[in-house]
């Protein structure tokens, strides 16, 4: 029979609307953590096979030697495609012109990832290539016909074999970001590679095998392959092990997903626990009836767990509909605006889905429900009877676990999951402490005010216990909202700052001293926004304090490996690119010690990173040699570098009385709108020995991924902002409960409804507002631990959100409270007395 | 005798000390008898209701119904009698708001696992003419329409006791002269015992007992004329 009852509540119920805002709560944390989770996962997916083309493959191994027969052919057998890629050093003869080159050797199926782009002629429109050279051709760099004075169709020499240059080689995906320093680009045959008689033992190759294919096989592989590998000799590589730009925005928009995801989830989880504890205490008078009525306890638990199940079940099936439907008309926009197939979401994201409804479901209505249970009979005649408060710390113990709980099954990681929780939890307490001060303030405020202030304040007072239990879920939700506004904003702004939109595009070297005045003048004239002019000296490094370099390093060496990496680990060994300058770049900041300023000493600045390899720091001296000739100087400071910048950026910078004597050639970085890009051969016409590294494609990639997940982060944010609306309405609904009879006999005894809607919208505005600022101040703390501990990002002060934080929470909370108020309000004196009776 | 007490007292500690809201009462009601305790509000009258009915618990004394004694028996237990030998009307109708009329009068017979519990419903429902209202809810129900609910519901069961918490004082003169013709035809037909709190002399002077309780006090009124 109870099973009956149970089900006929339910159907009643759920059509006079009366469990909306429980069902609505329910359905909105499965239909966020469900299209979260499907989202994230398929979008991380399609990032990872996007950000793969940076890489040309999903996988590199790369190798001092060349790489056993047997392991390509056991990853080709595992269903895995493969090419080689090998990378060298040599000089390339033109004639009587020589030069150094970077030497990239590749076989059938390069690039697995991305693509190779070729033009014509140098600077012309380049267009996709189709196929590889042939044996006896290379595809050369744009740089290299102007240092060679090349034409397409002259041969070039290199090592024992001629090629003949067919094409502008103008974009390869794996270039990575270290341009600058490299040398230009030659592009030949694997099968040609032999011939050239470069490779024989001791000389300086890297044996690239490149892998593509499904991820559970690559990780096979993976699996396979690791314990077979040598740290000395191999480095196995994906896309997120960089360093580059791409990858740290990458990582970046992961936690930043995974973050504002979780923050979402937890929204959605108070908002169920606001409904729930609703939720029971409008039962309290069915259920003294049932007992008046002679209901067992067991029988009002069954009809009321089963309610309360059957509604979980409603409300995650419709969830489950509207996350699935939500997701995927998102992702067809996505995938549309990405240009790339998402591949489908795993079951994952439906078992924590419904978990989540589930667990959020039962778990905080465990102690409601148990007070519900416990309703004295006698509330029949004393309505001011609520049951026993005694196991109040298992609702807290209940709540916490719930949220500790999702807060792990979402992310899966405990450090990260501990440090929200605690975090939450202290600053759930905070929010307590500082509202009740808060009120306490208010009221000494309020006294002077006219009446329906007054009546707000007297109400505000009154009720200080309930209310600040309210602010704390008012906080929360605002907080949260805040939180992830301001993170997607410094985010976007630090990205913007990485790419602006007059980010240098190209890369200017071999500029002869006499020139630079004259080049420098030229850009003037046609208004083109160039870098400051940096002199290079090519050198080397020698020794640390008297000790030879070449054993110090060795055993980095041995393990770095250059590509995505970047340049630095490669860079000792061979010449550096050594600089002087009076004033620090931009882009650099000193990390310990003093920039030199005025200071004519012989001294030396060094990159952080460098520094911390080479375990050298402040007063180490280091021994260069510069055509012959050996000098040592000591490290004065040592400066962090943002590689992300794109402009010329160095390990090495001495102060100008150093180094000015050494011959130098300079280089700078300057940028050209593309449809300008045509003055560029007037431009550099007097300047034949100058070479241009044109970096568009790259940027355009990158501004490309950056909008991407632009887009997914909007999305978060959208879902994250319903679910804190939905907590603020089931807060006001529920606080309104509370204030009905209040009103009722306020409204009986002649209280205009203006004066009654008034004092309640103060009294919202108030709460709000109060909430707004609490919220303010623990977003400010959050987002400075954010951003210092987890975003790698710079802490900031966001005076703006000082602002918009008690004004929004004043005007959302004051608006919903009004609304909410007036329905109340246009009832009928005697309606509203039956409703309480 | 159906109800039984013996030096019923009910205490309430308040911040000003013990509050002796029913003095020891003795009283003993027959089964079948019509009994109104009247009296000004606060002198104990739903108090000592609440105790007889088993909804509270007494500071001293015994209550027993049917020889059996409320004191002996866990909250389980005095639900069980009360699912078994006792009918409420409130003052408030108490109606659940989210059920039908239908549904509400069937409610206590289905607690009490009667696999009759619609038909039975829908005879008191018509009995009490409200045929043609079985699929209202009570917010689209008059007050009066609302108690005669209240009334089938407490019948539905066929309980030994009616217990009535001024069954009357949120209606109308009119519609309450029905409702109470209504509930007195009622508990002639099914010889129930009615115990009833009011403050309406001319309601208590249609019951055959009349109790006065005045600051926790109770007393039999003598009945000057029959």
């Amino acid at each position: 029979m109870w099973h009956k009852i149970s089900w006929r509540l339910l159907k009643h119920e759920l059509r006079r609307g009366e469990l909306t805002i429980m069902a609505a709560a329910i359905v909105l944390s499965v239909t966020a953590v469900l299209s979260l989770a499907l989202f994230t996962d398929r979008l991380q997916a399609g990032l990872t096979e996007r950000s793969a083309e940076f890489l040309a493959a999903d996988r590199v191994l790369s190798s001092r030697r060349d790489v056993s027969e047997d392991w390509i052919a056991r990853a080709q057998a595992e269903g895995l495609q493969t090419a080689q890629r090998v990378v060298f050093n040599s000089m390339a003869f033109a004639g009587e012109q020589l030069a150094l080159v970077d030497v990239k050797a590749v076989s059938d199926g390069y690039p697995l990832r991305g693509e190779l782009r070729v033009a014509e002629q140098p600077y012309a429109q380049d267009a996709l290539a189709e196929g590889l050279p042939a044996a006896d051709e290379a595809w050369v760099a744009a740089a290299l016909f102007q240092e060679l004075q090349l034409e397409i169709g002259d041969t070039i020499e290199i090592g024992d074999s001629g090629f003949t240059v067919t094409k502008v080689l103008t974009y390869e995906p794996d270039v990575g970001f270290s341009v600058f320093t490299d040398s230009p680009n030659v592009l030949i045959n694997y099968s040609e590679l032999a011939a050239t008689g470069l490779i024989q033992p001791g000389s300086r190759v890297r044996f690239n095998v490149l892998y593509a294919g499904e991820p559970a096989a690559l990780d096979a592989y993976e699996e396979w392959l690791r314990p077979q590998l040598n740290d000395d000799t191999h480095n196995w590589r994906s896309v997120e092990d960089g360093d580059s730009p791409l990858a740290r925005s990458l990582r970046r928009a992961e936690r930043f997903m995974l973050l504002a995801s979780l923050l979402g989830v937890v929204l959605a989880a108070t908002a169920v626990a606001v409904a729930a504890q609703r939720y029971c205490q409008r039962n309290y008078d069915v259920v003294a009836i049932f007992k008046t009525m002679g209901a067992q306890r067991s029988q009002i638990q069954k009809i009321f767990i089963l309610h309360l199940l059957l509604l979980t079940t409603f409300s995650i099936g419709i969830g489950v509909a509207l996350g699935w439907l939500i997701q995927s008309q998102v992702v067809d926009l996505v995938a549309q605006y990405f240009d790339v197939n998402l591949p489908p979401g795993s079951g994952r994201g439906y078992l924590l889905a419904i978990g989540t409804g589930l667990v959020s479901a039962v778990m905080f209505t465990l102690y409601p429900l148990l007070r519900l249970v416990g309703i004295p009979p006698l509330r029949v005649l004393n309505r001011q009877l609520t049951g026993t408060d005694r196991l109040r710390w298992l609702h807290w113990v209940a709540s916490g676990g719930t949220i500790y709980l999702l807060l792990w099954l979402y992310s899966q990681q405990w450090l990260l999951s501990t440090a929200l929780f605690v975090g939450g939890a202290l600053a759930a307490v905070l929010l307590l402490v500082v509202g009740r001060l808060f009120i306490r303030a208010s009221r000494q405020a309020g006294m002077q005010a006219g009446s329906a202030w007054r009546l707000a304040m007297a109400g505000l007072q009154r009720r200080a216990q309930a209310n600040s239990v309210q602010m704390l879920s008012f906080s929360t939700a605002i907080m949260l909202l805040l939180l992830v506004l301001a993170l997607r904003h410094e985010l976007l702004a630090d990205w913007q700052r990485q790419l602006p939109d007059d980010a240098p595009n190209y890369f200017l070297i071999n500029v002869a001293e006499d020139d630079v005045e004259q080049l420098q003048q030229r850009f003037a004239e046609r208004n083109i926004a160039a870098e400051d002019m940096y002199p290079i000296v090519p050198g080397r490094m020698t020794a640390v304090n008297g000790v030879p370099v070449v054993d110090e390093v060795s055993k980095e060496e041995r393990e770095s490996d250059a590509e995505v990496q970047g340049e630095q680990r490669e860079g000792f060994g061979r010449e550096l690119s050594l600089t002087w300058r009076d004033t620090l770049p931009p882009n650099n900041e000193i990390t310990a010690g003093e920039w030199w300023g005025e200071n004519a000493e012989p001294q030396v600045s060094i990159e952080s990173e460098v520094a911390e390899r080479m375990r050298v720091g402040l007063g180490d001296e280091l021994e260069f040699n510069i055509g012959g000739e050996v000098f040592t100087v000591p490290i004065t400071s040592i400066r962090e570098v943002n590689w992300g910048s794109l402009q010329p950026n160095f390990f090495m910078i001495f102060n100008t009385s150093t180094l000015e004597e050494f011959p130098a050639t300079y280089i700078s970085s300057f940028n050209l709108p593309q449809e300008r890009k045509s003055e560029l051969y007037e431009l550099f016409k007097p300047f034949p020995q100058v070479s241009l590294i044109d970096l568009d494609a790259i940027m355009d990639q990158l501004r490309e991924v950056i909008e991407q997940v632009s887009v997914a982060i909007l999305f978060v944010l959208i879902l994250v902002i319903v679910a804190g609306i939905l907590v603020l309405l089931a807060q006001v609904q529920a606080s309104l409960e509370e204030r009905e009879k209040e009103l009722v006999i306020l409204r009986t005894l002649g209280a205009p409804a203006k004066l009654l809607s008034r004092a309640v919208t103060y009294e919202f505005v108030i709460l709000g507002a109060i909430s707004g600022l609490i919220a303010t101040l623990a977003m400010e703390l959050s987002l400075y631990i954010l951003q210092t501990q987890v975003f790698e990002l710079g802490a900031t002060f966001h005076w703006r959100f000082w602002l918009v934080g008690p004004l929004a929470g004043a005007v959302i909370v004051g608006l919903m409270g009004r609304i909410a108020c007036a329905r109340l309000i246009r009832r009928n004196t005697a309606q509203l007395i039956r409703r309480l009776a | 005798m159906l109800i039984q007490t013996t030096q019923l007292k009910k205490d309430v500690e308040t911040s000003e000390g013990i509050l002796h809201i029913l003095q020891p009462t003795d009283l003993q009601i027959a089964a079948g008898e019509t009994v109104a305790i009247v009296g000004a509000s606060g002198s104990g009258k739903s108090t000592l209701l609440s105790l007889l009915a088993g909804l509270d618990l007494a500071s001293a004394g015994n209550v027993s119904i049917d020889n059996v004694n409320l004191g002996d028996l866990d909250e389980e237990q005095r639900a069980k009698v009360r699912a078994d030998k006792i009918g409420f009307i409130f003052q408030s109708f108490l109606l659940i708001p989210s059920l039908t009329a239908l549904e509400n009068v069937m409610l206590p017979a289905e607690l009490a696992g009667n696999r009759d519990a619609e038909k039975q419903a829908r005879e008191l429902l018509s009995k009490v003419g409200l045929q043609d209202r079985l699929t209202h809810y009570p917010n689209q129900l008059s007050g009066g329409e609302q108690q005669r609910v209240a009334i089938a519901r407490a019948f539905v069961g066929t309980p030994k006791i009616l217990f009535a918490d001024e069954p009357t004082g949120n209606l109308d003169a009119a519609t309450g002269q029905k409702v109470e013709d209504l509930l007195f035809q009622m508990n002639e037909e099914s010889g129930t015992t009615l115990v009833m709190v009011t403050h309406d002399s001319e309601l208590a002077k249609r019951c055959q007992r009349v109790l006065r309780m005045d600051a926790g006090q109770l007393s039999e009124v003598v009945r000057d004329v029959a």
